[in-house]
């Protein structure tokens, strides 16, 4: 798909005629529209991987193996892999409040550090079932406080991300089995100055 | 207008106050100049249909961006005041949640519609329970200015002849109500506690720019300058009497002067009342007005419980609700201590209710496939509630100038202290008590319930602070919303209320607004002023 998308672009085809998916074709329909010279923009990640700037290489492994299993593949539709979560989170939370860096820095370590303790390998080495034990506190019963222990803090806002950015990704939009739950279109204001 | 045509009213704000201002002022032959600090919006022109995946941030919006605006998205963020632009302070332990819209319109482009009158349990409330001040005005005093606001912004609902919770001159809802409504109506008839339908604004935009600032250019008695930040009222020395704004160019930050016969002030609650303050001629150095040291003091607003209770209606998982099942929504208007009195708090507290949502995935406790396929399950089967709930207006919640600091244009910002109390805290307790029941009692499954409140200023009903009163030496308005003090001032917006009551204030700030810029318009023609 992306490799389509990039030879739509290199040749500015009209986007009905290169792309099967509807939301695509309509994006790009729109955006040409727009541009009003009929050239067909196409944004970076649908071309090119974003590069990990913020995580450790220990940190981002964890975190993928994190967001596969919060959020597999199931049914046919997307997964947090196949919207490449990890890479978008590493890009947001690079972005995001020192607070928020050090929870999710701390948090991974301390997967890393467990499944160390408990497995002797990496978070990312461990399979679903040995996850399970690591996991523990996303079984517990939600309250409106933020849980006392930080890896039980780090793990309710990972998965709220995972899942978000997850259903917020071009993947899911264009998976048609997958419609349902995603966040859909809204009106988006431009600038107004 | 020709640059040297004085107006006769300078009109501050285009906002719910100062829209509303603007119709009834150019109807009655009141040529008006309006100051927005904001730009003209074109929502044809401003806006295009996109999807998350196609915002830079995947709709999480750019991090740090809004630390006070829960409510903004990465799809409407350029809607949202900059806080960056426009700071303000607080003491740490004291946090405040300013949530503010600079454009043409105000925030009447972006709000939530809901429509309801305030009663006497209101504008009489120290009669009712001993607690503050009465309004100095009664119900009867503003029903006809309800009953000419609501047709103009196409208010729909039911009326239920609820004396907490007066009839409108409404569309009537004649819709019918889903099994899963019925069955919470039921419920809480069972408890005593009567329900209505929504009452909210209709159209497409809802909103002083386009249902009072048309009416009113056509008028051709209306001039309106976007993009002017008042930086305070002159005086006119001799007079004392207003005279006008100095304003600066928001994009050239260039600074202008402007005279007129009166000032009509609607720039919001709080802004109006940071004017007010950074206005300091020699007579009032405490702020224009101000002599009675009330300005800026009884600020409160309405405290939210948002998801108060979250629940599954049970028969509707697995897609098995149907329109008939789900779907609808409704309204519990205050029924505490109307004739009995509760012994932890006072006042009151209302709820929306709605039936159809997905539950949040946050409070399913569940991870990876289990977590999707419960998501899946109790798609569209939910039901919640949000409360809202009344705030007591005490003095020493307030807002002063910190000197300090100052905006993006070089104008002083508020300092701002409020606190929730304990008749907050007791009230809210028993909110998320009763939600759970009256759900329990109609068959839901609770998922998740909680008795947080978000902080003070979130639920953007912000009011009080510059008040309505009988005596000058505790109010800064008169029932005419006129400055006690220079009689050719008016302030219409929320700042003005004495009691907020839990209803949503828009349609008592339109109402109140109507009302006084009419007076304004008869003592004018009365020449008067």
């Amino acid at each position: 798909m992306r490799r389509r998308r990039w030879i739509q672009s290199a040749l500015a085809l009209p986007a009905a005629v290169a792309l099967p998916s509807p939301a695509a074709a309509q994006q790009t329909a729109r955006q040409s529209q727009e541009e009003g010279l009929g050239l067909v923009p196409t944004p970076p990640d649908a071309v090119a991987y974003g590069l990990r700037r913020f995580f450790t290489v220990e940190q981002f492994a964890a975190l993928e193996k994190l967001a596969e299993i919060l959020v597999p593949a199931v049914g046919g539709r997307p997964g947090a892999k196949d919207a490449r979560v990890t890479e978008f989170l590493d890009f947001l939370i690079r972005e995001s409040s020192p607070e928020r860096q050090e929870l999710y820095r701390a948090g991974l370590d301390s997967l890393n550090r467990e499944a160390a303790r408990l497995y002797q390998k990496l978070f990312s080495g461990i399979d679903a079932a040995e996850a399970g034990r690591l996991l523990a506190p996303l079984g517990e019963a939600w309250a409106y406080q933020s849980p006392a222990d930080p890896r039980a803090r780090f793990l309710r806002q990972a998965r709220e991300d995972i899942l978000r950015a997850t259903l917020n990704s071009r993947e899911w939009a264009e998976s048609a089995s997958s419609r349902r739950g995603g966040a859909g279109t809204s009106y988006y204001w431009r600038s107004l100055d | 207008m020709a640059k040297t045509e004085d107006p006769d009213v300078l009109i501050i704000g285009s906002g719910a106050a100062g829209g509303m201002a603007a119709w009834a002022l150019t109807k009655l032959g009141v040529r008006c100049l309006m100051l927005d600090a904001g730009p003209m919006v074109d929502p044809d022109r401003d806006r295009t249909l996109m999807s998350a995946h196609e915002l830079p941030y995947r709709g999480f919006g750019k991090p740090g961006r809004f630390p006070h605006v829960t409510q903004a998205s990465e799809f409407d963020a350029n809607l949202w005041a900059d806080e960056k632009q426009n700071p303000y302070t607080y003491a740490p332990n004291e946090p405040y949640y300013w949530v503010r819209i600079r454009m043409l319109g105000g925030k009447t482009v972006r709000w939530g519609r809901a429509s309801w009158r305030l009663s006497d349990y209101e504008f009489r409330a120290r009669d009712h329970d001993g607690f503050g001040d009465n309004w100095p005005i009664r119900y009867a005093d503003l029903a006809s200015y309800y009953d000419r606001v609501e047709p103009l912004f196409h208010v729909s609902g039911r009326n239920d002849g609820l004396p907490q919770l007066p009839d409108g001159n409404l569309t009537p809802d004649t819709s019918p109500d889903s099994a899963s409504i019925r069955r919470f109506i039921a419920a809480a008839r069972a408890a005593g506690i009567p329900t209505t339908k929504p009452r909210r604004a209709g159209g497409a935009l809802a909103s002083s720019a386009n249902l009072l600032l048309p009416e009113a250019v056509a008028t051709g008695r209306l001039t309106i300058v976007p993009n002017a930040v008042v930086r305070e009222i002159s005086v006119d020395p001799k007079t004392g009497l207003a005279s006008g704004a100095w304003f600066v160019d928001r994009r050239s930050k260039r600074d202008y002067q402007v005279t007129a016969r009166a000032v009509v002030l609607g720039a919001s609650c709080l802004e109006s009342t940071r004017i007010l303050l950074n206005s300091r001629p020699r007579q009032w150095p405490e702020g224009l007005g101000n002599r009675s040291g009330t300005l800026g003091r009884y600020l409160f607003d309405q405290f939210y419980i948002k998801g108060v209770v979250e629940c599954v209606v049970p028969e509707a998982r697995g897609g098995a609700g149907g329109r008939d099942l789900m779907g609808g929504a409704g309204y519990i208007a205050r029924f505490r201590n109307l004739e009995k009195r509760e012994a932890k708090f006072l006042r009151g507290y209302a709820y929306d209710f709605s039936s159809g949502g997905t539950p949040s995935a946050r409070i399913l406790p569940l991870y990876g496939e289990p977590l999707l396929k419960e998501l899946d399950a109790v798609r569209g089967a939910g039901f919640s509630m949000t409360t809202m709930g009344e705030v007591l207006p005490r003095r020493e919640n307030h807002v002063r100038i910190n000197a300090a600091v100052k905006d993006e244009w070089g104008i002083p910002v508020l300092h701002i202290s409020q606190k929730y109390t304990e008749n907050e805290h007791e009230m809210a307790k028993d909110a998320r008590e009763v939600a759970v029941e009256l759900c329990r009692q109609a068959g839901f499954e609770v998922l998740a319930s909680h008795a947080q409140m978000v902080p003070p200023g979130e639920s953007i009903h912000e009011l009080g602070a510059c008040r309505m009163g009988e005596d000058p030496k505790t109010s800064m308005l008169n029932r005419f919303n006129q400055c006690h003090e220079v009689n050719n001032l008016l302030v219409v917006d929320g700042s003005s209320f004495v009691t907020g009551g839990s209803q949503n204030p828009t349609l008592t700030i339109l109402a109140l607004s109507l009302r006084a810029s009419e007076h304004l318009a008869g003592r004018m023609r009365r020449a008067e002023l």
